[in-house]
C-alpha cells in the first residue's frame, strides 16, 4: 500500500518535473544549446506568482498567466541579448554563457528578495486534501499534476498539429532547408525561447503552491530537468515526458525502500543523489536516451 | 633528459611573453617582502591555486577541448584524504599528499572509464552529476563529520611535516613553488605526444581515431593528469585552511569557477589559465569585499561577476588571451 502511494504521489510529482524539462528539451532540439538558467527561469517564475498572489490578494492558481508572461518575455530577452551571440561560439562558451546567466538571475533575485525561504501560505487549496479511499492527496499538488499534463497537451498539439509547429520542428531537423522553404530560422529560435521560457514560468507557478521559494531554488531543479531530459533523449518531448514521471517516481519510492529494508544510509536525503546516478547510468549505457532522436 | 629540456625549454615563446614570465616570476620571489597585508597575500595565494586548478583544467578541457564541470570532486578526494589522514592516524601531510594523488588517480580512471563513452552536452552534464553524487555522499557520511566537516588538529609550534605556520609567507612559497612545477609540466605537456594527440581530438575526433589514435584513452589519461593536478590544490586547501566541508571543497560552484578561470583566460594556451585567475581571483575577492561591506547590496559583487562572464563568452569565446592575440596580429 505504502508503495502504491508513494507511486501515486511520485506520478503527481513527475508531472510537474515533467513540464520544467519540457522547455529544456525544446530549446536543445532546436539549436542545440543547453540553456543552464532554465532553473532561474523556474524560481523566477515563483516568485512571480509569490508576489503577484500576495500583493493582489488573489489565489496563486490564477496568478499562472503572470507567470507564463514573465517566463516568455524572460525567454526573448534572454534569447535576443545574449543567446544570439552565443550561437556564434563554440559549445563550451555558450555553457558558459548560460551560467552566466543563471548566476545573475539568482544574485538578482537575492538582491531583490533576500535569501528568505517564502511560501504561499494563503489560497484556495492550500492545505486541503482529498481523499480517495487509503490515499490522500494534497489539492496543490493534484491541481498542478493536472494543469501540468494540461500545458503539455497543449504544447504537443501546438507542436504536432499546427504549421508553426511544423516549421519549428522542421527547424530542428534541418536548419539549412528549413531556411529555403522560407522559415525564418531566427524567428523560430526566439519562438522555441518564448515557449520553453512560458512553460517553465508556468511550472514555477504551480510549484510555488507547495514548495519554498528561494534564490537558489533553480540548482534543484534544474538538475532533475537535465536528467530527465537526458533520460528521454535530449530533444525529445515524449521522451520528458515519461522521463520526468519516472523521476518522480524514483523520487518518492527511493525513501520508502530505504524505510521497508529499515536501513538508515538510504534514507530520503539520498533521493536526488540516486537520480544523478540514474542519469549517469542510462547515458553511459544507452546515450541517445530513451526516446532520443538527435546524436 | 629529452623531457627535462622540453619542460624548460621556453624558446618557441615571443619576446614579450618570455620577458612578462620573468618579471612575473621576480615579482612573486619578493611578494611577501613587499609589505602586502594579510587580505591581499591571502588573495595571491588564492592566486596561484587557482592558477594551478585551472592548469590542471586546461588539459582536458583546453587541449582536450572536453568541457568538464565536475573538478570539485577531486579537489574534494585530495583534501579529505589529507584532513582524515591527519586527523585519524597522524600522518604527515607530505605522506597523505601524494597518497591523495593516487586515489583521485585511481577514482579518475574508474569514473572517466564510462565517462569518455559520452560527448559534448552528455558528458558536460554527466560530469556535474558525478561530482553532486560525491558530494552528496559526503555530506551524508558521519565517518567523515557529514556536512560539519572536519577540523584539523592545531600544532602548537609551526611542523613543516605537517605543513603548519606561524606565516602565510611559507604557504606563499610552497604554494608558489607547486605552481611552478605545474608550468614546467604543462610547458612539457603541451609539446609531449598526448598534448598533440588531445589537440588532434579536439580538431575533428573521427580524423584523429582513423590516423589510429585511440581517443577515449587519450582522453581518460588527460582527465586523470588533470584530477591529480586538483588533488594536489586540495590537499594544500586542506592544511591553508585547516577546515574542510563538502560545501568548500566540492560545491558545484567550486568546479564551474575551475573551468571558467581557464575558459575565460583562454582555453588551451599556456597563460590562458592562469591570466584568467589572475583576472577572477581578485575581481571577485575584492568586489566581495568592497560591496559586502554595504548592507543592501549583496549579491551585488556576483551579478558584476556573472554579467562579465556573459560578456566574455558572447563576445570573445577565446577569452582575455584571445583578445591579446587579436591585437598582436594587427
Amino acid at each position: 500500500m505504502i508503495v502504491l502511494d508513494a507511486l501515486l504521489q511520485g506520478i503527481l510529482m513527475g508531472l510537474l518535473f515533467a513540464l520544467v524539462a519540457l522547455g529544456l528539451t525544446i530549446i536543445f532540439g532546436m539549436m542545440d544549446i543547453v540553456n543552464f538558467a532554465h532553473g532561474e527561469f523556474l524560481m523566477i517564475g515563483m516568485y512571480t506568482a509569490y508576489w503577484t498572489s500576495l500583493l493582489l490578494h488573489i489565489d496563486p492558481l490564477i496568478t499562472l498567466p503572470a507567470s507564463a508572461i514573465v517566463g516568455m518575455v524572460l525567454g526573448l530577452a534572454s534569447y535576443y541579448w545574449l543567446v544570439k551571440y552565443l550561437l556564434r561560439g563554440p559549445m563550451i562558451a555558450q555553457l558558459f554563457g548560460t551560467f552566466g546567466l543563471m548566476l545573475f538571475l539568482r544574485y538578482l533575485a537575492q538582491f531583490l528578495f533576500g535569501i528568505d525561504y517564502r511560501i504561499v501560505q494563503k489560497g484556495l487549496l492550500v492545505g486541503k486534501s482529498l481523499t480517495v479511499g487509503p490515499f490522500i492527496f494534497d489539492w496543490t499538488k493534484l491541481s498542478a499534476a493536472i494543469l501540468s499534463l494540461i500545458a503539455f497537451l497543449l504544447v504537443y498539439l501546438l507542436l504536432h498539429r499546427t504549421k508553426l509547429g511544423k516549421a519549428l520542428r522542421a527547424t530542428a531537423l534541418n536548419r539549412e532547408a528549413a531556411n529555403y522553404m522560407g522559415i525564418k530560422t531566427e524567428r523560430m529560435n526566439a519562438l522555441a525561447w518564448m515557449i520553453g521560457g512560458g512553460t517553465v514560468g508556468i511550472a514555477g507557478g504551480l510549484i510555488v503552491n507547495f514548495w519554498y521559494v528561494y534564490p537558489t531554488v533553480g540548482l534543484l531543479f534544474v538538475m532533475i530537468a537535465f536528467a530527465s531530459v537526458a533520460m528521454g533523449g535530449f530533444g525529445s518531448i515524449k521522451g520528458a515526458f515519461f522521463a520526468g514521471i519516472l523521476i518522480g517516481m524514483i523520487e518518492m519510492l527511493f525513501p520508502v525502500f530505504g524505510h521497508v529494508i529499515g536501513s538508515d544510509f538510504l534514507g530520503p536525503h539520498f533521493k536526488f543523489t540516486l537520480v544523478y546516478f540514474a542519469y549517469f547510468v542510462i547515458v553511459v549505457f544507452r546515450p541517445q536516451g530513451l526516446f532520443g532522436w538527435k546524436h | 633528459m629529452e623531457t627535462l629540456r622540453d619542460a624548460f625549454d621556453f624558446r618557441d615563446f615571443s619576446k614579450p611573453e618570455k620577458v612578462g614570465f620573468v618579471i612575473f616570476t621576480l615579482f612573486l620571489l619578493v611578494f611577501p617582502w613587499l609589505g602586502a597585508g594579510s587580505f591581499v597575500k591571502a588573495v595571491v595565494i588564492q592566486f596561484l591555486l587557482f592558477s594551478l586548478f585551472g592548469m590542471g583544467w586546461n588539459t582536458i578541457g583546453g587541449y582536450g577541448g572536453q568541457v568538464e564541470l565536475g573538478k570539485a570532486q577531486y579537489v574534494g578526494i585530495g583534501a579529505y584524504t589529507v584532513a582524515l589522514a591527519m586527523v585519524w592516524w597522524k600522518i604527515p601531510f607530505w605522506v597523505s599528499m601524494p597518497i591523495g594523488v593516487l586515489i583521485a588517480l585511481g577514482y579518475s580512471f574508474i569514473i572517466g572509464y564510462p565517462l569518455f563513452r559520452l560527448k559534448g552536452h552528455y558528458f558536460a552534464i554527466a560530469t556535474i552529476c558525478t561530482s553532486l553524487v560525491l558530494q552528496d555522499i559526503f555530506i551524508n557520511w558521519k565517518l567523515v563529520g557529514a556536512a560539519k566537516g572536519i577540523e584539523l588538529p592545531i600544532h602548537e609550534h609551526p611542523d613543516f611535516l605537517y605543513m603548519q605556520f606561524k606565516s602565510d609567507t611559507y604557504y606563499f612559497y610552497f604554494i608558489m613553488a607547486l605552481f611552478y612545477v605545474a608550468i614546467f609540466y604543462m610547458n612539457w605537456f603541451r609539446k609531449s605526444k598526448l598534448g598533440y594527440q588531445l589537440r588532434m581530438i579536439k580538431e575533428d575526433e573521427e580524423a584523429a581515431e582513423s590516423l589510429g589514435i585511440d581517443a577515449r584513452w587519450c582522453k581518460i589519461k588527460a582527465y586523470s593528469i588533470a584530477s591529480a593536478f586538483v588533488a594536489v590544490g586540495g590537499g594544500f586547501l586542506a592544511v591553508y585552511n585547516l577546515y574542510i566541508d563538502p560545501y568548500s571543497v566540492m560545491d558545484l560552484d567550486l568546479s564551474i569557477k575551475i573551468a571558467l578561470m581557464a575558459m575565460l583566460g583562454g582555453a588551451g594556451s599556456m597563460w590562458g589559465p592562469i591570466i584568467g585567475s589572475a583576472f577572477l581571483v581578485p575581481l571577485d575577492r575584492f568586489l566581495g569585499s568592497w560591496l559586502g561591506a554595504h548592507k543592501g547590496l549583496i549579491g551585488v559583487d556576483f551579478m558584476i561577476y556573472s554579467a562579465l562572464i556573459m560578456i566574455v563568452s558572447a563576445y570573445q569565446p577565446r577569452g582575455i588571451w584571445g583578445i591579446i592575440e587579436q591585437f598582436r596580429k594587427r
